[in-house]
């Protein structure tokens, strides 16, 4: 006979507990899986994990959701969350699922050095502490102080991985230009904790808010430029709710506005076709969407293409939710469709807006060994390499 | 009346540049020695008008022939009143615009459309309306819940006096038994305070509304407009004449003691939803076994529905009462667990709002069927289940309740059924017939059975696909959960509709007209009475129970229960049932005016007769859509394929016409006649053509049926063609030229 699986609405009231208030709204009508980015690639993980059944599993306080591969598959693109008819907050649901294990200590063995990491260095990236300010050796960037309007906070990414601190540098050079007020406090600063938070580690990311907001308050903090979009998101979102409340913005923002005040201008030519891929958090989560295209296309001599998937329908690179940490065998990595969708749109340069982004699409870009046809560029590096004639 | 015969020829919308009009017109005036025969650009044009009717006025025509576009447009331009006989051959839709200008088959067709309606023209009688006596235009309305009443309020709002009988000793029905209604209005995500009372109090209050309480109709006699009504009231009898019947007598929960897979009569802590509002009803929810506070509770939906074994349907309300159910419970403890076992949830109109409304106050749902229910010790109720959305079989914690939501019964599914086929001599050759099920709501004094006829699993009768307020007996109207399964909001609406219906029909009868579908129409059958064999084939086919016996078993026909569609004309095998403005002759005489050209011309001849309510249309949409086929078609419309005599194919075939065609409406269960059975019936008759064919040596397959709806339209070019390229394979009809 048949196992019967007991339901158990204890766990179900557990879960909601956590943060997954509209689990109970979901219809299961199945949207969200088909919209899942998993369904596009094949491979283990996309087999195991259906968004639709994991949180079925959820409303029923079932066993069987806390397998790593399902629960912590999903890269909370946010694909599923934007179109489901009941609004369900699938994100949150998945973030209190993975919180009913992670609370209770059970990582994954690959997350463990990232926690562990942040938890001593304030950063995922098993970066010293004190060399977080290292990539701003001769660049002369003011600190923060009450005379400055704008936080540059700059990603923990782009403070330490080699390949990503030419973006951070980009940035500051860019709003040098532009005549921006703006200062750093990158020394002292910890990881925003958006990440963390998504994997279920409700506590950390707790104490990383409090620590940051502790600092920005004291500091006199109004307004935070930020380099990725998944700090914006954390910034944004999840702080009001521990006593920060900022005017935050991405750096794109900040740049599109100035350069139609006239502030900032591109004087060289870039001959090239340019396709932008929308990072998920600057798109999907945080609804900005022209302001990078209107600075690309501001560069003289860019021809500007759509993908085939833009905007709220871009496809997520795989790295959000804790995924840039995950290993995915070749053939399995969302990345790899969006190489090859900018490779079908014939374009010399994909363009994005997110250091994850960047570390995905390089991979991919790599794996499919299409560097010879395909540049992947952060939008600040181009910016900056057309900011001079 | 002496005819004096005008026709119109309009030359406007492309007919001038595709027709030669000089050679139209010969048609009338060499052929048929028309008196009047006048062309026109734009005949539809205030000159054009004013022509005709000058012509009537001063020229003394009294019939008009209009050539020219369909009857189905500006036939209130063409308007010439009451005394004038008016037909219209169509020329443009079924001519030019699906053939191909200037063209000798494009031609010959106009000619032969206009000699068919000159033909018609010259049999037509202007009718005059049956004028019954002693006609009244009171309502009855059978059943006093909600559905009832508000068809009493709003019959009597409109002016209409309204006799309401309810066979319980108070009005109300089955919100009498409700705690709290599902919403009535927006944002239809909270359960309202039931308003029965005022309703009742509303149509108790109406001086136009007579109420018989603890009343029962004993008989119905008589026809619209003139029924005698016998109600039972108290051991008393009370006659009231009537003019329309609304028959809103409800549903009943399914008997839930044929459950006991559930748990029903097995467990103390399973009841119905009924119970439950009852439980609600009383105060705090507590269980009925031992009176301990409710903390849990599982709804099982479709307890008895959409299952082969019991109810194969879905009663649409159920979903709906559960959830609101539900809420009593989060209302009385927010902390309650709710589960919801389900089918599907289906919540018609605004309901979803109500679901949602639940879903958020974090009920569990799950999809899929109740696999056993088990009692523990305290008395709690274990269920198991399969999880269609997980895919495993899952098993509940305890829970303190189990309610069944069963589904709704009609009440005229109960009681004996009247088999009518037994009447039918010829059974295997006949449509089946009504099913009538001796309910006693209304006990019709008709020779075809004393109640209304019964849709699939009891519920009356009702056009549902097509005019759901129409049945088969003219003059009564089913509304509410007795003739398909609603909610309150829908039975409001039904209520509403049966209304007007009742009110159209009480009006329409007066005048001595038809009601839906042929308002307007005059004319009635009469019968030759000399010349009937009381074969009863008339009284048997008739689907709306029009034509009763008299005591020496003659047909009796009551026409304000006709409803022209002709059936018993095409039904008759001596013919002696005729319209005057509609006869076996008239249309014999119309296919007599066919010119069919020799054999050696290789021009082929096709009768199709077609379906004025749904065929004709199709064709014309063909027209305006500029689709094309063959030339060799003839269009004779019919009021119903059912009025289809097989003389007609007789005439046609010997006349030497290559094929008969036809077109008429969808049949079976979901049928889509307007007059119900007219296309099966044809159908039916269609079988036996195939004896005569043979001995006229001819192939049976030269006479074809087809079954289209309004929008088929596209498929016409291909039912035409097709056919045509078969009678090309069977070659001529070999009475060609004799």
């Amino acid at each position: 006979m048949e196992e019967i699986k007991s339901v158990s609405l204890e766990m179900k009231d557990y879960i909601v507990s956590s943060g997954a208030e509209t689990l109970s709204w979901c219809m299961q009508c199945g949207l969200c899986t088909n919209l899942c980015p998993w369904r596009l690639v094949p491979g283990e993980v996309s087999e195991a994990f259906n968004i639709r059944k994991m949180q079925r599993l959820g409303q029923l306080g079932l066993e069987g959701f806390e397998d790593e591969e399902i629960l912590f598959a999903c890269a909370t693109c946010g694909m599923c969350q934007s179109n489901c008819p009941r609004k369900v907050e699938i994100i949150n649901n998945v973030r209190s699922m993975r919180n009913t294990t992670v609370g209770a200590g059970f990582l994954p063995a690959h997350l463990r050095p990232i926690a562990g990491s942040i938890h001593a260095n304030g950063n995922p990236w098993s970066g010293e502490k004190e060399k977080r300010a290292e990539w701003q050796e001769g660049l002369d960037i003011p600190a923060f102080s009450e005379d400055t309007e704008y936080l540059l906070y700059v990603c923990c990414t782009s403070c330490y991985d080699t390949r990503s601190k030419k973006i951070a540098k980009s940035i500051v050079s860019l709003l040098k230009e532009a005549g921006v007020s703006f200062g750093v406090l990158t020394a002292e600063e910890n990881c925003c904790g958006e990440t963390i938070r998504k994997l279920g580690d409700e506590e950390l990311f707790q104490k990383l808010a409090e620590s940051n907001i502790k600092l920005f308050n004291s500091k006199g903090v109004k307004k935070i430029i930020t380099t990725s979009p998944h700090c914006l998101y954390a910034f944004k979102k999840d702080y009001p709710d521990y006593g920060g409340e900022y005017e935050v913005v991405h750096y794109s923002e900040v740049l599109s506005k100035l350069m139609k005040e006239g502030k900032l201008t591109f004087k060289g030519e870039v001959g090239k076709k340019v396709t932008f891929h929308d990072p998920c958090y600057l798109g999907r989560h945080n609804e900005v969407y022209d302001a990078p295209r209107e600075l690309i296309q501001a560069i003289p001599g860019v021809e500007f293409v759509e993908l085939e998937r833009n905007k709220s329908k871009s496809l997520c690179c795989a790295g959000g939710g804790g995924r840039v940490w995950a290993e995915v065998p070749m053939g399995q990595r969302f990345g790899e469709l969006r190489i090859t969708d900018a490779v079908e749109k014939q374009a010399d340069v994909l363009v994005t807006a997110c250091p994850y982004c960047i570390l995905m699409l390089d991979d991919a870009c790599a794996g499919l060994e299409k560097n010879d046809v395909l540049e992947v560029m952060e939008m600040s590096e181009l910016l900056c390499s057309a900011s001079k004639p | 009346m002496d005819k004096k015969t005008g026709v119109y020829i309009c030359s406007g919308c492309g007919i001038g540049d595709a027709l030669d009009i000089a050679a139209l017109s010969k048609v009338a005036t060499k052929e048929s020695k028309v008196p009047v025969c006048k062309t026109h650009a734009f005949l539809c044009g205030a000159e054009g008008v004013a022509q005709i009717k000058s012509d009537i006025e001063n020229e003394g025509v009294n019939t008009v022939v209009i050539a020219g576009c369909s009857s189905r447009v500006n036939y209130d331009v063409f308007d010439f009143g009451p005394s004038v006989i008016l037909e219209r051959a169509n020329i443009r839709e079924q001519v030019i615009w699906c053939h191909p200008a200037e063209d000798e088959d494009t031609q010959m067709m106009a000619e032969d459309n206009l000699r068919m309606s000159l033909a018609k023209a010259g049999h037509i009688e202007i009718p005059e309306g049956y004028h019954g006596e002693n006609m009244v235009k009171t309502i009855l309305v059978v059943g006093g819940g909600l559905t009832g009443i508000t068809a009493a309020i709003e019959g009597a709002k409109a002016g209409y006096k309204t006799v309401l009988v309810e066979k319980s000793p108070v009005l109300g029905g089955w919100m009498n038994n409700l705690f709290k209604q599902a919403p009535l209005k927006a944002p239809y995500s909270d359960p309202e305070e039931v308003d029965i009372a005022v309703r009742i109090q509303e149509v108790e209050a109406n001086p136009d509304v007579t109420v018989y309480t603890s009343a029962e109709i004993k008989e119905i006699a008589g026809a619209p407009g003139m029924f005698d009504v016998k109600i039972e009231q108290n051991g008393q009898e009370i006659n009231e004449r009537i003019g329309s019947v609304v028959l809103a007598t409800g549903a009943v929960p399914y008997d839930a003691s044929k459950l006991e897979h559930l748990g029903y009569g097995k467990y103390a802590n399973v009841i119905t939803s009924q119970a439950f509002e009852e439980l609600a009803k009383n105060g705090k929810i507590v269980r009925p076994g031992d009176g301990k506070e409710v903390q849990s509770i599982a709804f099982l939906q479709c307890a008895g529905s959409r299952d082969a074994e019991h109810l194969p349907y879905c009663s649409s309300v159920c979903c709906v009462e559960s959830l609101k159910q539900a809420t009593y419970l989060k209302e009385q403890n927010p902390e309650a667990a709710i589960y919801v076992f389900h089918k599907d949830i289906r919540t018609p109109g605004q309901y979803e709002k109500l679901y949602k409304r639940v879903q958020k106050d974090g009920a569990v749902f799950v999809r899929g069927d109740v696999t056993g229910i088990t009692e523990d010790d305290d008395k709690n109720l274990l269920i198991e289940a399969a999880d269609v959305l997980t895919g495993a079989t899952i098993g509940t914690e305890g829970v303190d309740l189990v309610v069944l939501a069963t589904g709704m019964v009609p009440t005229t599914a109960f009681g004996e059924s009247l088999d009518a086929k037994s009447e039918n001599e010829e059974k295997e050759e006949k449509p089946q017939g009504d099913t009538i099920i001796r309910s006693n709501l209304l006990n019709l004094a008709y020779r075809q059975g004393p109640e209304m006829p019964t849709l699939k699993y009891g519920f009356s009768d009702s056009h549902f696909v097509c005019f759901p307020y129409e049945t088969r007996r003219t003059g009564i109207y089913a509304a509410g959960s007795v003739r398909a399964p609603m909610d309150a909001l829908s039975s409001i609406e039904d209520a509403t509709g049966a209304a007007m219906k009742a009110i159209q029909c009480i009006e329409l009868s007066e005048l001595g007209s038809a009601v839906h579908p042929r308002v307007g129409d005059l004319s009635f059958p009469s019968f030759a009475m000399q010349r009937c064999t009381q074969c009863k084939r008339c009284t048997v086919e008739c689907p709306f129970g029009a034509i009763n016996e008299d005591d020496k078993f003659n047909p009796l026909p009551n026409p304000t229960r006709c409803r022209r569609c002709g059936i018993c004309m095409g039904a008759c095998p001596e013919r002696i049932i005729s319209f005057k403005n509609y006869s076996v002759p008239m249309i014999g005489n119309m296919i007599k005016a066919i010119e069919v050209p020799e054999e050696d011309e290789e021009k082929p001849r096709i009768v199709v007769f077609a379906c004025e309510n749904d065929a004709i249309p199709c064709l014309d949409m063909a027209g305006i859509n500029r689709l094309s086929y063959n030339a060799w078609v003839r269009v004779i419309p019919v009021r119903c394929l059912g009025s289809m005599s097989l003389v007609w194919i007789a005439d046609t075939l010997s006349k030497g016409i290559d094929g008969i065609l036809l077109l008429g409406c969808k049949h079976g269960d979901d049928y889509q006649c307007h007059f119900i059975k007219g296309s099966e019936l044809a159908e039916t008759r269609l079988s036996k053509v195939a004896e005569t064919l043979d001995r006229l040596s001819l192939e049976s397959e030269r006479v074809r049926m087809e079954q289209v709806s309004i929008m088929d339209y596209d498929q016409i070019p291909g039912i035409l063609d097709g056919f045509a390229e078969r009678l090309e394979e069977l070659g001529p009809n070999p009475y060609k030229g004799f």
